[in-house]
């Protein structure tokens, strides 16, 4: 199954199942949860089902195009069920099904590992899905978000597409992957992972990056602050573009361990606001959370 | 009685809390049971990770209880004439009787002569199945977990919200076959919500086995049936059976599966010269997979799947992929890492940061080159094991620039040992270099014990203390002292494994180091200490010991010696609980009585001067009994055993100073020579352990 098959697959699998469709989000993120449509709309009562692409960057996990299991940035397939039905596992089961894994035939494991992102405040109980011993999934219920504690708690289901579509064509090497039937993932993105890489660990301007995380930082509060609100969403991409510049200036090698936890801390201050007004906001004013549909 | 069966039903717990969530749930079980009058007995418990499952005989009802009401004094409760008063008739119409319906009794049965009136409150036994789902809630509240997790669920107990280990998904109840009610139900805005789970009488079994039929509900009616239910279902739910299906002695494989399959695949040719550590770490730490050994070369895998083995040939092909992309990550660090020796790369640990006050580890590594140069200085180490020991001490860290380490960080040590050898560096160093963040655990011949050659022992165990006690110092200097459960640096570690180096590796054949003394060489390197490091090493000692199975009392007894005392040389008072424990075993009645005795001179002494004992000065028979005594056993040249059975002859003669000789006496010069004869006594054991510590009964 080709990697544009796996993801068709996985989107109707999960629509057919009440998922909204979404695209990936147009902002540099490490992960699918840092998506708004998984961040904000864990929070507060209201139900979700949504599902979608979200191309992650990673920037100290570059390898300059080298290595076969290592990306700057990989593909993730997030699913966020609000709240989460008694027979996920079940269902998610289903899913592998659907790509032509059958579980009685293979080892499949969820094993034990606890999902937490100090930056965004969150984290999760869960387990890693393996497969004859690959990780294909991250399977995580979240318990906090933005430091708030979650009601109802949603289930948070993470494929890891590069990985999972590897195991399925029987392949060592990303770059070796089919992305479609004529094109390999190597023709598609292997002088964009050198090039990114590259910058990363080599090129990038620290002192650039280190003015824009200040200013990002002090754009997201000033965004979060204007009066009347309605304004978190646009102050949210901040926090996002603030720890974008981070992951950049830490690949660079330009941060020290005090300076690291002081710039984690700031991210997560401002996350933890963001979230807090969404659920929250000032009292004459309906909440972002629950102006929306 | 009455079998009652309670199956919780789960998505997958945790391996490593499984066997300990099942002795809880025994644990709690019983002590609720208990305390409803259900007289548990026959317990057993057994789990899967997706069950936990205990089985327990009960009484069908429980039995009626009495319980006594006490009213007012018979006195108060007539009056002159002998009709019943207010009193009495309050307290009758409390307990919904008649004044005359009540009896009599003695309440104080130091006032015998007293009567009060008695209500006897009868409360009839409830059947078993009437109480049972009060207790279930009970038991599943009490389960603690490492980590518990909301999954917005609810009990009717009336505390609301439920968090458990993981979500639970069906809920086996049943006594003597017939279905306990019990529902767990979501919680919907912080309110109860619909029935979540509802207890039946039908238990689940594979989630893949067998092949097209798993996954339905199966009935069952006792816990019998549900073992055996299960097993037809490819679910072995006693541990046991799953432990003999895989092999002896390997628990976490069998808490990660409900039916073990073992099937092995092989590692290619080209992997096989890494050094073993870095493919058992890939096998066993990243893959829970065992390495197999074919001729001295870890040639092939064997992992415990979760399947029937049927399609062994298409999983071991994905295994094999994993495990070849892991040792091709491996094989790239260990042939970059080569490319410098770990000399060259002392100063890249400016780079790494120990802690951003205490600076990096270049600078940790000078502070434990020092370290050891003062136990040079100290006579502890000859010249051939200072310099091993001094060059250990300066490249211990230096693994931690390597790839390797950075991405497996459990070898640290370790790698720097394998690639010093790979060097063809000294094999002292190398063992020390590898050693050197051991011991990690307290017990007598656990690691590293055995695995370091003997000529190294004096090396590693320099660099092992100076490591550990920088790390101290430092910490403690900054006011880091571990408080209550918090110790985020692992510092109670670190100094029981600096106490551990002293009592169990420090070669025996030389001079002993001093903790105190090296400890203040350590807080030397720092600006200021916060804190009593002294203290907390005496205390960490006194856990070590306590650990090894020593009375607390004892141990506390031996910390109290002098001369050397326990931080001076925690050995010694390893050498000296021992004899105590011994000796005190054969004579306790006599320890017990000198330990009275021993107490009251010292609250007689306080902190009086000691001034010598003159003979002329004696009035009375004992006194020059008990010096004969005490000027007796001066001789210390036995063993610590030999000379406490000898001490425990002083019992008579103290007894009887005691009983006979008045201490306080009028005449100053002879208080005076009392106590001073008294503090002789004392001395004698306080170069053993001080025996007033020693508690009665134990």
């Amino acid at each position: 199954m080709n990697l544009q098959d796996v993801i068709f697959t996985l989107q109707r699998y999960w629509a057919e199942r009440g998922c909204l469709i979404h695209q990936p989000w147009d902002a540099e993120v490490g992960a699918g949860t840092m998506h708004p449509e998984t961040f904000l709309r864990v929070l507060g009562p209201k139900p979700w089902k949504v599902a979608y692409v979200q191309p992650s960057r990673r920037p100290a996990d570059g390898r300059y195009g080298q290595n076969p299991n290592r990306l700057y940035k990989h593909q993730q397939f997030q699913v966020i069920l609000k709240p989460s039905p008694a027979d996920i596992q079940d269902v998610y089961l289903g899913s592998l099904v659907q790509l032509g894994i059958d579980p009685a035939s293979h080892d499949v494991r969820f094993e034990e590992d606890n999902w937490a992102s100090p930056t965004l405040g969150a984290w999760g109980i869960g387990w890693q899905v393996l497969l004859d011993g690959q990780e294909i999934t991250q399977f995580t219920y979240f318990q906090q978000a933005g430091g708030i504690d979650l009601a109802p708690i949603s289930a948070e289901i993470t494929y890891g597409l590069e990985r999972l579509t590897m195991y399925l064509q029987d392949v060592d090497d990303v770059y070796k992957l089919r992305w479609s039937n004529d094109t390999l993932y190597g023709e598609v993105r292997q002088e964009e992972e050198y090039q990114l890489s590259r910058y990363s660990f080599e090129l990038a301007d620290v002192e650039l990056h280190r003015t824009l995380f200040e200013k990002y930082m002090a754009e997201g509060w000033r965004t979060l602050k204007v009066p009347g609100d309605r304004s978190v969403l646009a102050a949210y991409d901040w926090a996002l573009k603030g720890s974008h510049a981070f992951n950049v200036l830490d690949a660079r090698g330009a941060i020290s361990v005090s300076q690291r936890a002081g710039m984690i801390l700031a991210i997560n201050k401002l996350a933890c606001a963001i979230a807090a007004a969404y659920v929250a906001p000032p009292a004459e004013a309906e909440s972002p959370e629950a102006a929306r549909g | 009685m009455a079998e009652f069966l309670l199956e919780i039903g789960c998505e997958e717990i945790p391996a490593s809390w499984l066997a300990g969530s099942a002795t809880q749930l025994a644990e709690r079980f019983t002590e609720i049971a208990t305390r409803e009058v259900l007289s548990p007995t026959n317990v057993r418990v057994a789990w899967t990770p997706r069950r936990l499952v205990i089985a327990v005989d009960v009484v069908a009802r429980q039995a009626d209880q009495e319980a006594d009401v006490w009213g007012p004094s018979l006195k108060v409760a007539k009056d002159a004439a002998g009709n019943w008063t207010g009193a009495a008739q309050g307290f009758a119409k409390k307990n919904g009787v008649a004044p005359e319906a009540l009896q009599t009794g003695v309440k104080d049965p130091k006032a015998p002569q007293e009567l009060n009136l008695l209500f006897v409150k009868k409360t009839p036994g409830r059947a078993t199945l009437e109480v049972l789902p009060a207790v279930i809630a009970a038991t599943l509240r009490a389960l603690a977990f490492p980590k518990r997790m909301n999954w917005d669920a609810w009990l009717d107990d009336g505390k609301g919200g439920f968090s458990f280990g993981r979500p639970i998904r069906w809920i086996v109840a049943l006594l003597e076959g017939a279905v306990v009610p019990f529902t767990i139900f979501t919680a919907e805005v912080g309110a109860q919500g619909a029935p979540l789970v509802v207890s039946g009488d039908a238990t689940y079994g594979h989630r893949f086995l067998p092949r097209g039929k798993a996954g339905g509900p199966l009935k069952v009616r006792s816990f019998d049936d549900l073992q055996a239910k299960l097993a037809a279902a490819f679910v072995l739910l006693d541990p046991n059976a799953r432990v003999a299906r895989i092999r002896e002695g390997l628990p976490e494989w069998r808490d990660l599966v409900e039916y073990p399959t073992v099937v092995t695949g092989d590692i290619p040719p080209g992997f096989q010269s890494l050094p073993r550590e870095v493919l058992e770490t890939v096998l066993v730490h990243h893959q829970k997979y065992l390495p197999v050994v074919v001729s001295g070369q870890v040639a092939r895998f064997a992992a415990v799947t979760n399947t029937d083995g049927s399609a062994a040939a298409e999983m071991v092909r994905g295994m094999q992929a994993v495990v070849v992309a892991r040792l091709r990550d491996g094989r790239f660090f260990y042939e970059e890492d080569r490319k410098r020796t770990l000399a060259s790369r002392v100063d890249d640990l400016e780079g790494v940061t120990f802690h951003q006050k205490l600076g990096t580890y270049r600078q940790k590594a000078d502070r434990m080159v020092r370290l050891v140069e003062a136990m040079g200085a100290a006579k502890l180490l000859g010249p051939t094991d200072l310099a091993a020991a001094r060059d250990a001490a300066l490249l211990a860290k230096v693994d931690l620039t390597t790839l390797m380490v950075r991405e497996f960080t459990e070898l640290q040590g370790v790698m720097g040992g394998i690639y010093l050898r790979a060097e063809g560096a000294s094999p002292i160093v190398a063992a020390a270099v590898s050693a050197h963040y051991e011991p990690v655990s307290i017990e007598e011949g656990s690691a590293p014990a055995g695995a370091i050659a003997s000529e190294a022992l004096a090396a590693f165990s320099a660099v092992s203390l100076a490591d550990k006690l920088d790390t101290l110092a430092g910490y403690f200097s900054l006011g880091q002292a571990p408080t209550g459960s918090s110790d985020p640096y692992g510092l109670r570690r670190a100094a029981q494994g600096a106490i551990r180096v002293v009592l169990d590796f420090w070669p025996a054949s030389g001079p002993r180091p001093s903790l105190r003394a090296l400890a203040a060489a350590a807080t030397a390197g720092y600006p200021a200490a916060v804190g009593d490091l002294n203290a907390f090493l005496t205390e960490r000692l006194r856990y070590v010991l306590v650990s090894r199975g020593f009375p607390a009392d004892e141990v506390d007894a031996v910390l109290g010696a002098r001369e050397p005392d326990a931080l001076d040389d925690p050995r010694e008072a390893l050498v000296r609980v021992r004899a105590l424990h011994a000796v005190r075993s054969e004579a306790r009645a006599d320890f017990e009585a000198l330990a009275t005795a021993f107490k009251r001179a010292r609250n007689i002494l306080g902190n009086a001067p000691a001034t010598a004992v003159d003979p002329a000065l004696f009035a009375e028979a004992p006194e020059r009994a008990l010096h004969a005594t005490v000027t007796g056993l001066a001789d210390t040249s036995g063993g610590y055993e030999a000379r406490l059975r000898a001490l425990a002859g002083l019992r008579a003669p103290v007894a009887q100073f005691f009983d006979d000789v008045h201490v306080m006496a009028e005449d100053p010069k002879l208080k005076a020579n009392r106590l001073a004869l008294l503090s002789q006594t004392l001395s004698l054991f306080y170069r053993i352990a001080d025996i007033s510590k020693l508690g009665g009964q134990s």
